[in-house]
């Protein structure tokens, strides 16, 4: 079974995963969606790490260091950031983290990877206006996104027709562009979500 | 003497370059520090990961060549064995200093 979500706090989404445990639904991987096998239904206990690693070497060694100390690694790749772990039974600790510090820094990880994904956009949003791509004329004149030869001389159904018609290129051409500010604000909403989120964590709530 | 920026050290951080006095890998490290501190200071797995990655940038710490392909190996440097003993200098001063005071109070007042 596939189900798609998105969490902007890792507490929250461990706890999902061991409701989803207790009714029947093992995680066995997360890409885009999350990947359940269905099973019988048990008491799990599930952690996430937020990650990424220089080689795959690395990321061996941090596998097999929570293998050794009681974790199945169960999804997350050398670069996806996000590593989830399963208690194996009855072994080990209670959880990943034995102090805030730690429980918080990987939400200080996470928002820095926001931040640097919305610093990506800013140079592209930048050169799209310094080289006129984006035409800021369009919002006082939108009649100027219009290529139909002798559109606005048309009348009746002949005018709708073609406006109609030309409207959805028209507005993609003006405005697609927006997209990327859009973009960059999500990206920085997250990031700032995150960092409150490693603030309130390492005040120990 | 102006004091290193890393000290004081915390008590996972001493603990840990003690144990890599010897090389080992990361559960080792745990075992260790465990063993070390009589059952005082156990770490789990994110949070050793962590700071061995903080110790390693600070070149406290340094990988050595490892027989286990899967497991990497740390053993502690030059500077990290300076600091640990930094710190030992420290704390023994303000064990020094409480055991001075402790024992002019019991001669004293008691």
């Amino acid at each position: 079974m596939k189900k798609y979500k998105f969490f902007t706090d890792f507490d929250r989404e461990e706890k999902w995963l061991n409701e989803m445990a207790r009714s029947g639904h093992q995680l066995v991987n997360k890409a885009y969606s999350y990947e359940f096998a269905e099973g019988s239904p048990e008491e799990a206990n599930y952690r996430i790490d937020y990650r990424t690693f220089k080689n795959r070497q690395d990321f061996e060694d941090y596998r097999m260091l929570f293998e050794d100390s009681g974790w199945k690694h169960i999804a997350g790749t050398k670069s996806s950031g996000a590593q989830y772990f399963k208690q194996v039974m009855d072994q080990g600790d209670e959880d990943i983290f034995s102090d805030v510090d730690s429980k918080a820094a990987r939400y200080k990880r996470l928002s820095e990877m926001w931040l640097s994904l919305a610093g990506c956009f800013i140079p592209l949003f930048a050169v799209l206006i310094s080289t006129g791509a984006i035409n800021i004329t369009a919002f006082v004149k939108p009649k100027l996104l219009y290529f139909t030869p002798g559109l606005w001389e048309m009348s009746g159904t002949h005018f709708w027709r073609a406006f109609l018609f030309e409207t959805p290129f028209a507005f993609f051409r003006g405005f697609g562009w927006v997209i990327l500010p859009i973009f960059i604000l999500v990206y920085v909403i997250f990031a700032y979500k995150a960092k409150k989120q490693y603030e309130k964590t390492q005040q120990g709530h | 003497m102006k004091r290193d920026k890393n000290l004081p050290l915390t008590e996972t951080v001493y603990y840990i370059l003690l144990a890599l006095l010897e090389p080992a890998h990361g559960y080792l490290i745990i075992q260790k520090v465990e063993e070390l501190s009589a059952g005082q200071v156990h770490m789990a797995a994110g949070t050793l990961y962590g700071a061995v990655d903080n110790l390693l940038k600070q070149k406290l710490i340094q990988p050595v060549r490892s027989e286990d392909s899967r497991r990497k190996v740390y053993v502690i440097t030059e500077l990290g064995r300076e600091i640990l003993l930094q710190d030992y200098a420290r704390m023994r001063h303000m064990i020094e200093m409480t055991g001075m005071l402790m024992d002019q109070g019991r001669g004293g007042a008691i």
